[in-house]
């Protein structure tokens, strides 16, 4: 176990070496340096410059270095926690990764503390009996919220509860201090994307375990329906939601973008968004760090809880 | 006392504008401007004209009087997009300014009528060349640190502005630009470097200042209020944001870029002293400025988060009357100018963009994208709200026209186009090309429309074959004319090069008489709208809105904010 840890992290740093070193390569042209400088001087100005006031502008920036001479100090900067500077936001990007991944993980936790449950009992209540009226309900309210796609959702959303009933904010931006209600219609948007699509995951999954050879013998045997369920079919059923929802956290993580961006709402998707449009370089490598590490530690909690859920699974 | 004419001290040109607005040459409108540029108070402008001085400006100050009514303390919201502050002589964009402009005072303001007063310069004249500005600096002015502003101040920032490594684009200004000649220095490129001229500056004494010219402009004053001109301490290291001394009322609480801007009340210097603000009486505690795209301070402003908004869109226009609060309209010379490429194929051929031109009805297309204010272009630059404009005969759509001119051309089947559009300032410019390619259509011009994120447009804007490009307030026609049509101006994006337009452009900017120029201009204008460079479909206004209990708030025609005045009730 330890040793396929291990080898996942290193598989970790090699691939955020050679992304970053991509990521890198490509800013380091002619072109994203000029992007940045509209982005900051307006094409006008940029347009207005001589070569000399433009070589000038890429000395103050920093961009005028060697291309390896910026990737090494970047990365000896990342060893000791210094991602660089913002271009746009003009802050240390540790400083700014930080606060948007409090927000996103402030967003994440509740919509996996109420995706979680929904979803799973949803799931279980369908997969139980494969065809009947439950099973059918269920299935198409999982169908419907997962197709529509998430920035319908949150039109549909707002206009109900904000425009309509006036129960929560329209808006997610915090202008006034934080405020929870702001952050429930973000949350509902994404709990009713995510929760249909794990109700359908698990429904599937407990379907086929009902109807295992396993789970005929207990009921045939005279067991109460409630102990096969949760002594027999519940932990085997988990095995594959377990899996899905793990892979989530990377999901919400840079997934969101539509939603965060819709409600104004400052977080890590938002931010990555920005970085792309402005050719934020060390804002952009810093976030791809942060999501590579975030894909791999979901994908290894899934490896691990997978052979606790299963003992019959080894890794060698 | 009213004064019934100029005093002997004014310029010679205040006489001489004087004279004409008598014998009725002159409007008395431009003779303000011109007499206010020229260093007559704007008080005595207003008077020697006749006219009541506006509201929102008090005797020899820039701001409007105080109103007895108004209550001291409050916080101001407004909803508009929150940029960084690096550096105030490179800023490219007016909302960057507007987080400064507390802070960061200018030496002269212009104020939404157009006429230009004293800031931190208390008064200036100009030599009757109008090679030499002398401008007299306000006396116990204060930065924030405690220090006394004096024109040493000044003259570090205008050395710095012209100093080609600070990149500032106010070296392009008609003021800066006769300050600097071309030295035997060369760039990497081979082209000859600008350096500020010998003796440019003098400083006078502590509170006079000199600009020795070498060319005439009238413009020096006006010049001195453009956003990047804003008068920094010389301990200014960039970014602006990490310690900023200025001499205004507020200074900078708190930045956090894309999220908000705080600004509060300046109480002490930083030396521990009382500060004193030169401009009188401020009312607001602390102005919050927070980030929300264009499309989303209305509903911002809806949902009651902010007071007021930087701009909305036309398409929001019903939302706002809708909502509870004061709707301001600016008419400004803003437009779109969906110019060719002069010299790059097909628009070699002068008779292919007059058929573009001849297919297009821009009376139609302003409607349909500003059915509410706003002014409908001619083809050219100068908007109804110059002084120095005038109508040319109308011009009307005429398909029939323009498909024979595509045939004389070699295109009798048609001819395939593609405009590039960045909606730099709101989708309305998409609508507008979109009008334009259904009009288009009809006399055989198939038009593809490119739609590029503004940023990426930005990068080719100069450079597309043609392209719709955003264009801000003028104060003046001839000075929107020079900027991007005479020949081989830095944003001359057309490539438009005809000697004589630039020798009627040289007539009408020699021309201080706005009568005697506004004919000189429109021949200028008349040249290029036969040229068929562009099309020019309109003059967009500028909506904003604030809310009920925000009192002595004025829209200005290039959306700079300026609350000093400003109070809630």
């Amino acid at each position: 176990m330890l040793k396929l840890i291990g080898n996942r992290l290193l598989q970790m740093l090699l691939i955020m070496a050679v992304v970053s070193l991509v990521i890198f390569a490509i800013f380091d042209s002619d072109k994203f340096k000029k992007q940045i400088a509209v982005a900051e001087l307006g094409g006008f100005a940029v347009s207005a410059l001589s070569d000399q006031d433009y070589e000038a502008w890429l000395d103050r920036k920093g961009l005028n270095v060697p291309f390896y001479d910026r990737y090494l100090k970047w990365v000896g900067g990342v060893v000791t926690g210094d991602f660089g500077r913002s271009f746009e936001k003009a802050e240390p990007v540790s400083r700014l990764l930080g606060e948007r991944l409090i927000n996103t993980g402030v967003l994440a936790f509740w919509v996996f503390a109420l995706m979680v449950p929904i979803s799973l009992t949803l799931g279980i209540v369908a997969g139980m009996r494969e065809g009947a009226l439950q099973d059918r309900a269920v299935s198409f309210v999982a169908v419907l919220t997962t197709s529509l796609p998430e920035i319908a959702t949150a039109i549909v959303l707002t206009v109900i509860f904000a425009l309509g009933l006036q129960w929560v904010p329209a808006n997610s931006a915090m202008v006034n201090g934080w405020d929870w209600r702001q952050l429930a219609l973000p949350v509902l948007t994404l709990v009713l994307y995510d929760c249909g699509y794990v109700t359908r995951m698990t429904r599937a999954s407990m379907a086929e375990v009902m109807t295992s050879q396993y789970i005929r013998t207990a009921v045939l045997k005279g067991l109460p329906h409630r102990r096969v369920i949760l002594r027999h079919a519940l932990r085997n059923a988990l095995i594959a939601p377990f899996t899905i929802i793990a892979l989530q956290l990377n999901w919400i993580l840079s997934g969101v973008v539509v939603v965060e961006v819709f409600f104004q709402y400052a977080g890590f998707g938002k931010l990555l968004l920005d970085a792309a449009l402005f050719g934020d370089v060390y804002v952009i490598q810093a976030a791809t760090l942060v999501a590579v590490f975030v894909a791999v530690v979901s994908q290894i909690i899934s490896d691990v809880g997978y052979t606790f859920l299963n003992p019959r699974i080894r890794f060698s | 006392m009213i004064p019934r004419k100029p005093r002997d001290s004014d310029h010679p040109k205040v006489h001489e504008a004087f004279r004409l607005m008598k014998s009725g040459r002159m409007d008395r409108r431009e003779f303000i401007r011109v007499a206010a540029l020229l260093g007559t108070s704007a008080t005595a402008a207003y008077a020697l004209a006749g006219l009541p001085e506006p509201a929102f400006a008090a005797g020899n100050m820039p701001f409007p009087a105080d109103d007895p009514k108004a209550k001291a303390g409050g916080i101001l919201k407004i909803a508009m997009e929150v940029q960084k502050m690096e550096d105030p002589a490179t800023y490219s964009w007016v909302p960057m300014s507007n987080q400064t402009r507390h802070t960061l005072e200018y030496l002269v303001m212009t104020g939404p009528d157009n006429v230009t007063r004293p800031m931190l310069a208390e008064s200036w004249t100009a030599a009757e060349d109008l090679k030499t500005w002398t401008f007299n600096l306000c006396k116990g002015v204060m930065w924030h640190n405690g220090e006394e502003f004096t024109a040493d101040h000044v003259k570090w920032n205008v050395e710095r502005w012209l100093d080609p490594k600070t990149a500032s684009s106010n070296v392009g200004l008609s003021v800066f630009s006769a300050m600097v000649d071309v030295t035997d220095e060369k760039d990497a490129k081979g082209k000859p470097i600008k350096r500020m001229s010998k003796g440019a500056i003098e400083v006078v004494d502590k509170h006079t200042i000199r600009f020795h010219l070498n060319k005439p402009v009238l413009s020096a004053p006006e010049d001195c209020y453009n956003y990047p001109t804003a008068i920094a301490h010389p301990s200014f290291k960039p970014p602006l944001s990490d310690n900023i001394i200025g001499t205004g009322p507020f200074e900078l609480a708190m930045l956090k870029v894309g999220d908000r801007c705080i600004l509060k009340r300046v109480a002490k210097t930083k030396d521990g002293k009382d500060f004193n603000y030169w401009g009188g009486k401020v009312y607001l505690d602390e102005i919050h400025y927070y980030n929300f795209e264009t499309s989303n301070q209305l509903p911002a402003f809806a949902s009651g988060d902010v007071d007021g908004v930087y701009q909305f869109s036309v398409e929001q226009l019903d939302l706002a009357k809708s909502l509870p609060g004061a709707i301001h309209i600016a008419r400004t010379a803003q437009t779109i100018a969906c110019r060719m490429q002069v010299d790059q194929k097909p628009f070699t051929d002068k008779r292919v963009r007059q058929a573009v031109l001849k297919s297009v009805d821009n009376e139609a297309v302003k409607k349909l994208v500003y059915p509410e204010g706003g002014d409908v272009g001619e083809d050219h630059h100068v908007a109804p709200v110059h002084p120095d404009f005038a109508s040319l005969p109308p011009i009307k759509r005429d398909v029939a026209a323009a498909k024979q001119l595509l045939k004389e051309a070699g295109y009798e089947n048609g001819i395939e186009l593609t405009i590039d559009v960045g909606n730099t300032d709101g989708t309305e410019q998409q609508t507008a090309c979109e009008a334009m390619r259904d009009q288009m259509k009809e006399a055989g011009i198939t038009l593809k429309i490119n739609i590029l994120p503004s940023a990426k447009f930005w990068e080719i804007w100069d450079k597309t074959l043609f392209g719709c490009t955003a264009w801000t307030h003028r104060p003046l026609g001839t000075m929107a004319m020079s900027l991007a049509y005479r020949t081989g101006v830095p944003w001359n994006e057309s490539h438009y090069a005809n000697p004589e337009f630039d020798k009627a452009l040289d007539a009408a900017e020699a021309t201080l008489e706005v009568n005697e120029r506004k004919p000189k201009l429109m021949k200028a204008a008349k040249i290029l709208q036969d040229d068929a460079v562009m099309i020019m479909p309109y003059f967009r206004p500028i909506y904003t809105i604030v809310g009920k209990s925000v009192q002595g708030y004025d829209g200005h025609p290039t959306q700079y904010h300026q609350f000093n005045k400003v109070w809630k009730a």
